[in-house]
């Protein structure tokens, strides 16, 4: 089909516009689209960019936390990055963060839009070499009796009374050898 | 070791090259949208102090440069080869760049984000790319205190990228799919695996001599190792639609087929002036008939080798010297006849 403009190149783009409830449709080729339209087939970088922005904010916005919705909702405060100052609403315009705590600050909105976007929200690939996680460090942290202790509880609910019983007299002679450096 | 456009690869008649890039931030200074021009360029700064380590751990020559120190030619040939993106170039505060001297593995700074790791390499072999990106990645975490949240993984500027921030990415030569009106098609079922199906130099670019690039959408959840996998089942499939299309062209429309591959060649052959566009098109007939036998040359040719080396950028430097765009594609014309082996 030739474009209902120019009738000479082919029509690509079937735009529809109305105006005062008038509904007019024309077939038009790429050139006479861009100049009749705001349609780009084009590759300009920026159109891409504001396209893919503002699909991104909406996306997190359709998750706003409480704060950050307008009107008569309005009852809390909007929430800020303590660290950088990035507000929320911000956030959402930009569709980018403005450092590592902002995750934290927007935690609240965040994890249903990483869902929406991400399809999850917890991450299971790479860590950094030497990273611990909480869990991690706060065993870390634990005494060698601690975690004994914690093994003799389990020991006891599963009824290894044998176990329990190792790991009683192991823990006994651990505190002991504790007063005697002491 | 070749640069990495020199390769012939695996599977090299359908799939080009295989790229990863890893995104990562330093917990110390704010993300690309709160830093401070002084902040930008004491960050640039910091992580070029990463080269001389890098070097000594990998057995690679490395090179680290402003990207303000670099000429117009040399930015736009770098990004016609894949080493940065028009993004870092398009960005106001200071930006940097560490290279590899085979340019396998570039590390842009202060992109979208403070390290856009990204290697690169010959036909399929994605694994192999994200080794080396991986192992420049632990070098950098060694040296650099990363933003890493337990629960979301790698902290990104955007929240696409969090996660692993991995963005695994395969080149594809489509011109059978292309020619058959199959990639529409093709890039709706993709996106519904989580692919994206985009034109040769990413989002919102088109197709240039039927290149395409595959890469995957998501980055949390899901492994280093998963979202690689995943992505290689579907390259396979799209590889198998691709032979399977020109296998079709080739029982269909062979006479025609035939006539249209020589003629490109003889196009490329004869002409005096090319236009970055018509030489791709022309290139890209002339690859599909060699993969395809349709056309036999006195010499090997690594057709995308010279795809590369006939963009703008890359024939600016490749002279030395700025051409206007008529002088261009004179001299575009004159370098393929000679690079370009002669039929048997």
């Amino acid at each position: 089909m030739l474009c209902d403009k120019c009738k000479k190149n082919q029509a690509k783009v079937y735009y529809t516009e109305i105006i005062n409830g008038e509904k007019k449709e024309q077939h038009l080729c790429e050139d006479c689209a861009l100049e009749y339209t705001s349609f780009s087939m084009g590759s300009g970088m920026s159109n891409q960019e504001i396209t893919l922005g503002s699909l991104l904010s909406s996306i997190l916005g359709n998750y706003a936390a409480p704060g950050s919705l307008h009107g008569a909702e309005q009852t809390e405060k909007e929430p800020v990055c303590d660290h950088c100052g990035m507000t929320y609403s911000e956030f959402l315009k930009e569709g980018r963060f403005g450092c590592a705590d902002c995750y934290d600050s927007f935690k609240k909105g965040l994890e249903k839009s990483l869902r929406n976007i991400q399809g999850s929200d917890t991450h299971t690939g790479k860590k950094p070499k030497g990273f611990e996680s909480g869990t991690e460090k706060i065993v870390k942290e634990l005494s060698e009796i601690d975690k004994l202790s914690i093994k003799l509880q389990d020991a006891i609910e599963k009824e290894e009374f044998e176990e329990a019983a190792r790991l009683r007299d192991r823990i006994r002679q651990l505190k002991k050898e504790e007063i005697n450096n002491a | 070791m070749l640069k990495w456009y020199k390769e012939i690869g695996k599977n090299n008649d359908v799939v080009i090259s295989s790229r990863v890039r890893l995104a990562r931030n330093l917990k110390s200074f704010p993300f690309s949208a709160k830093l401070n021009e002084e902040q930008a360029l004491e960050l640039v700064e910091n992580l070029k102090a990463a080269t001389p380590v890098l070097e000594s751990k990998s057995e690679k020559k490395f090179y680290s440069c402003n990207i303000d120190g670099l000429t117009d030619s040399e930015k736009t040939a770098m990004v016609e080869r894949h080493i940065i993106s028009p993004l870092l170039l398009a960005r106001e505060q200071s930006t940097g760049l560490i290279l590899s001297e085979d340019e396998r593995i570039s590390i842009m700074l202060n992109e979208e984000d403070h390290l856009r790791i990204q290697s690169i390499t010959g036909g399929m072999n994605i694994m192999g790319a994200f080794a080396e990106a991986n192992a420049a990645d632990d070098v950098a975490s060694e040296l650099f205190d990363y933003a890493y949240h337990e629960k979301y993984g790698y902290l990104t500027s955007c929240p696409t990228n969090v996660g692993t921030g991995l963005r695994a990415s395969y080149m594809m030569f489509l011109p059978a799919l292309n020619v058959t009106g199959k990639i529409v098609k093709l890039a709706e079922e993709l996106s519904q695996y989580g692919i994206a199906l985009r034109g040769t130099y990413g989002e919102a670019s088109k197709s240039v001599g039927n290149l395409y690039q595959i890469s995957n959408q998501k980055t949390l959840g899901s492994t280093e190792r998963e979202i690689i996998e995943s992505l290689n089942r579907i390259v396979e499939q799209v590889m198998k639609q691709e032979r399977r299309y020109r296998e079709y062209i080739l029982t269909h429309n062979y006479d025609e087929f035939e006539d249209k591959v020589h003629r490109s060649f003889g196009v490329l052959k004869y002409a005096k002036q090319l236009s970055s566009s018509d030489a791709m098109t022309l290139l890209s007939q002339v690859k599909l008939g060699i993969d395809l036998e349709l056309l036999h040359l006195e010499d090997d040719c690594n057709v995308h080798e010279l795809m590369m080396e006939i963009q703008p950028g890359n024939l600016q430097c490749l002279l030395d010297k700025n051409m206007g765009s008529a002088q261009r594609d004179r001299f575009r014309a004159d370098y393929i006849r000679e690079k370009l082996p002669d039929m048997v």
